[in-house]
C-alpha cells in the first residue's frame, strides 16, 4: 500500500470518527440535531461514577439529548463556575450547595426552576421537605431542585462496638444513642493496656472539628444568624454546643496527631462524626467492619448538620436547551435512589421510603434525623462566616481560647463581614 | 540604510510574538488590576460596582487579616531565605570540592525542583502527617515524641520552609556552584599561597567573588519568598489558625472565594509595593557591598 493511499485511508477514519463525534451523523440519521447539555458539579469522587452512569442512562431513553458531564473539585469548581456563567460560558445544568446558593444567585446567572415545582408534570413540592425546599426558594421564585440531602452522622466500628460489649439484647452491634452511651462508649472503646496516655485505639475522634461543632448547634437549639440576619455565633445555646466539644479534650486524640476518619478508617478510632458521603471512602475498604447511625443527643434533642447538592440551570437557556434541561433534572431526581447508593440521602420523600433505600444501612440511619437537621448559615457571606466558625472551633480544641472568647470573637468578625457586604452590594428583593 | 531598516524590521517581527503575548498576558492584566484595585467590584454583586478612590487600599491597611497574613508571609521569607542562601552556599561548596561524581549529585540535588508544586507539597504531607507520616515514624523509632509538623501554630511555618527547601535548593546550589567555578584559579591559588585557609579563604576570597550572583539569588528568592502560594495551600490551606496563610492565599480567598476582585487588587498592589521596596533596597546594599 502506498504512503498516499495510507495518507487517504487515514484521512477516511478521521472523517468518519469525526462524523460519529459530532452531531452531523445523527442530524444526517435523524434530520435533527442533539440538544447539548454540559453538567458541571464537583462528583469527582466515587459519586461521579454513579452519576455517570445515570447520565449514559438519560441520554440512552432520549436520544434527542445529549449531557455531558464535566467534574472539578468543589475547592476551585464555584471560582470557575462564577466566572463561566457570569460571562455567559457556563453549563446549562450545573449543581450547587444550598448553602452556597445565596452568594450564587446574586450574581443573577441562576435561572427560575419555579415551573420545574409547580404547575403541570411538575416534580410534586411535597416530595421535599419544607426546609429544605426553602433553601432554594429566592423572593417568589425556587432556583433550583434539591437532589440530595448529606446530613452529618455517626460511623462506628461493629468489631470495636462488640469487643466492648456495645450489643442489644440480640448480640447486635449497638450505636450510643445519647451523651451517657456515647461517653461510656467512647471510654469503653478505649484500648491503651500500658495505661500510657498514648491509645492504641481511641473510642473516639474528632473529625472535621468544624462539622463536628455545627451538628451539635440544633441539639442546643443554636443558630448562626438573628432575625435580621445578623451575626449571632456566641449566643448561650452556640456556648453549650462549643463547651461540649472542649470537654471532649480528655477523651479524643490531641489535635496534633490528626487522628480523626483516617483514624477510623485504618481502625484506629472507634467513633467519628462525619457526612454521609465518606462513605464512599468506606466502601473502598474490603474488610472494614462499620455501621452507620444518627448523632447521638448530647443536647436537649436530636439533630445535626447538613447540606444539599441543588440542580440548578442557567438563566439564558433557549427553549430547546431549557427543555432538555428540564427534562434531564427531572429524569436525575426521578432517579435518585441510585444516586442513593454512592452515598448520599434522596431530598425526595418517597425515594426515602422506598424499600431499596430502607436497605442502604448508612443512608438510612442518618435519614433519621432529617427533621431536626440545621444547613449552614443562610448568607452572601457563608465563607467568611464558616471560616471564623472553624478559627473559633480550632482556638477551643487546642486550648488556646474558651469557648465564650473564641465565639465572641467570632461573632464579631462574622459581623464585621455582614457589614461590610450589607454596605458594598445591591439587595435585590429575593436576598435572605 | 535600507538594508539596515529591512533588518530592523525583520527584528522586529521577531519580537512581536512574545510582544503581543507579553501585553495581552503581563501588561493588560496589571493595567486591569490597577483600575480595579480602585473600584468596587464584587463579581456577585455587578449593580454595586462602581469607583471608590483608594478605599480598598484604607480596608487593606486596617484589616487584620491582611497584617496576619503579611505577617506569616514575612516569617517564611525570613525563615527561607537565609536558610535557602547557607544551604545551597554549603552545598555548592560541597559539590565544587568533589572530585568525582558531581554530575550525579547536582543531578540529584535538582531533581525535587523538577516536580511540580502539588505533587511536592502532596508528598510531604504524607511525611508530615501526625499519626501515620514518615518523619513521625522514625522518630518514634529513635525513642523521641513525635512532632506535630503541620498541625501545631509553632511548627507549621518552619515545616513547610522545610519543604520548599528540599523543594528549591537544588536549582540554587547550581546557581551558587556555576559562580564559584567562574571564581578564577589564580586568585584562590594566590590566597592560598598567601596562608587564606578555610574561613578565611572563604569570607575574604570567595565570598567577596560570589556576591553579584548572591544579590541576584536574595532578590530573586526574596520575591519569591513573598509570593508563596502553593506550598502553604496544598500543606496546611493556612492554617492551623491562619497561622500559614500568606498574602497571596489570602488576596486569592478574597478574589475566587469571596469574589471581592477590587478589593484582592488592592491588596496585590499593596504587595507589590513592599516586594518593590524591599528588592530595591537588597539591591542597593549588595551593590555598595560589591563596590
Amino acid at each position: 500500500v502506498s504512503t498516499k493511499a495510507s495518507l487517504l485511508l487515514l484521512f477516511a477514519v478521521a472523517v468518519v470518527l469525526g462524523l460519529l463525534r459530532s452531531d452531523l451523523l445523527s442530524r444526517m440519521t435523524s434530520g435533527r440535531p442533539k440538544v447539548q447539555i454540559s453538567f458541571w458539579n464537583g462528583f469527582t469522587g466515587p459519586d461521579g461514577r454513579t452519576m455517570l452512569e445515570m447520565i449514559r442512562k438519560f441520554n440512552e431513553a432520549n436520544p434527542d439529548v445529549e449531557v455531558s458531564m464535566q467534574r472539578m473539585a468543589w475547592a476551585t469548581y464555584y471560582n470557575k463556575l462564577m466566572v463561566a456563567c457570569t460571562d455567559n460560558r457556563g453549563p446549562e445544568v450545573f449543581v450547587i450547595h444550598a448553602s452556597t446558593l445565596p452568594r450564587m444567585q446574586r450574581a443573577g446567572f441562576i435561572a427560575p426552576a419555579t415551573d420545574l415545582l409547580e404547575g403541570p408534570n411538575a416534580i410534586p413540592k411535597d416530595d421535599f421537605e419544607p426546609y429544605v425546599l426553602a433553601q432554594t426558594r429566592f423572593g417568589n421564585d425556587y432556583i433550583g431542585v434539591p437532589l440530595d440531602i448529606h446530613p452529618q452522622g455517626m460511623y462506628c466500628n461493629t468489631d470495636m462496638l462488640k469487643k466492648a460489649g456495645l450489643v442489644d439484647a440480640a448480640g447486635n452491634p449497638k450505636p450510643p444513642a445519647d451523651k451517657e452511651e456515647f461517653l461510656h462508649a467512647a471510654n469503653a472503646m478505649r484500648e491503651d493496656p500500658g495505661h500510657t496516655g498514648h491509645p492504641d485505639v481511641w473510642g473516639f475522634a474528632l473529625s472535621m472539628w468544624q462539622n463536628n461543632y455545627q451538628s451539635l448547634l440544633p441539639q442546643f437549639d443554636g443558630r448562626y444568624l438573628d432575625e435580621h440576619g445578623n451575626a449571632d455565633l456566641a449566643n448561650p445555646h452556640n456556648i453549650e454546643a462549643m463547651k461540649f466539644i472542649a470537654s471532649l479534650k480528655p477523651l479524643v486524640p490531641p489535635p496534633e496527631n490528626g487522628l480523626g476518619w483516617l483514624g477510623f478508617r485504618t481502625q484506629k478510632v472507634a467513633m467519628v462524626w462525619d457526612g454521609v458521603y465518606m462513605l464512599g471512602d468506606l466502601k473502598r475498604l474490603a474488610d472494614m467492619p462499620y455501621i452507620g447511625a444518627p448523632i447521638p443527643v448530647i443536647g436537649r434533642h436530636p439533630g445535626t448538620m447538613a447540606d444539599s447538592h441543588v440542580l440548578c440551570m442557567r438563566r439564558d437557556l433557549n427553549p430547546a436547551e431549557r427543555n432538555a434541561a428540564e427534562r434531564f433534572i427531572r429524569f436525575v431526581s426521578a432517579n435518585s435512589i441510585e444516586w442513593a447508593g454512592a452515598g448520599q440521602v434522596p431530598a425526595r420523600r418517597p425515594v426515602r421510603a422506598s424499600p431499596e433505600f430502607r436497605k442502604m444501612q448508612v443512608q438510612y440511619a442518618f435519614s433519621q434525623q432529617i427533621p431536626w437537621m440545621m444547613y449552614p448559615p443562610r448568607t452572601p457571606v457563608l465563607f467568611e462566616v464558616s471560616l471564623e466558625i472553624q478559627l473559633a472551633v480550632e482556638k477551643v480544641v487546642r486550648g488556646r481560647a474558651s469557648p465564650e472568647e473564641a465565639l465572641r470573637v467570632a461573632n464579631e468578625n462574622a459581623q464585621r463581614f455582614i457589614d461590610t457586604d450589607r454596605r458594598e452590594n445591591v439587595r435585590k428583593g429575593g436576598n435572605p | 540604510v535600507s538594508g539596515f531598516r529591512q533588518a530592523r524590521r525583520r527584528g522586529l517581527l521577531f519580537v512581536v510574538p512574545y510582544g503581543a503575548s507579553f501585553t495581552a498576558f503581563i501588561v493588560l492584566p496589571i493595567v486591569v488590576a490597577l483600575v480595579l484595585a480602585f473600584m468596587q467590584f464584587d463579581l456577585t454583586s455587578r449593580e454595586s460596582i462602581k469607583f471608590i478612590g483608594w478605599r480598598n487600599f484604607q480596608e487593606a491597611l486596617a484589616d487584620k487579616y491582611f497584617w496576619m497574613a503579611m505577617k506569616a508571609t514575612v516569617s517564611y521569607v525570613v525563615l527561607m531565605v537565609p536558610s535557602l542562601i547557607v544551604s545551597s552556599l554549603a552545598v555548592a561548596l560541597g559539590m565544587n570540592a568533589m572530585s568525582h561524581g558531581r554530575s550525579s549529585v547536582r543531578a540529584l540535588l535538582f531533581l525535587p525542583g523538577m516536580l511540580n508544586v502539588a505533587v511536592s507539597a502532596i508528598l510531604w504531607r504524607w511525611f508530615y502527617e501526625g499519626e501515620f507520616g514518615l518523619l513521625n515514624y522514625y522518630l518514634k523509632h529513635l525513642g523521641f515524641q513525635p512532632l506535630p509538623w503541620l498541625s501545631d501554630v509553632h511548627y507549621a511555618m518552619p515545616s513547610i520552609v522545610l519543604m520548599s527547601l528540599w523543594w528549591v535548593m537544588g536549582g540554587t546550589s547550581v546557581i551558587l556552584l556555576t559562580a564559584l567555578q567562574q571564581i578564577p584559579k589564580q586568585i584562590v591559588e594566590a590566597a592560598v599561597l598567601d596562608g587564606a585557609v578555610n574561613g578565611r579563604l572563604f569570607f575574604r576570597v570567595l565570598l567577596p567573588q560570589l556576591r553579584p550572583v548572591l544579590l541576584f539569588v536574595v532578590i530573586t528568592n526574596t520575591i519569591a519568598g513573598f509570593q508563596v502560594f502553593g506550598q502553604p495551600l496544598l500543606l496546611t490551606n493556612g492554617g492551623p489558625e491562619l497561622a500559614t496563610r500568606g498574602v497571596v492565599q489570602y488576596i486569592y480567598e478574597q478574589a475566587f472565594s469571596t469574589y471581592r476582585l477590587g478589593y484582592g487588587a488592592a491588596m496585590s498592589w499593596l504587595l507589590f509595593a513592599v516586594i518593590a521596596v524591599l528588592a530595591i533596597g537588597q539591591y542597593q546594599l549588595f551593590r555598595r557591598a560589591v563596590s
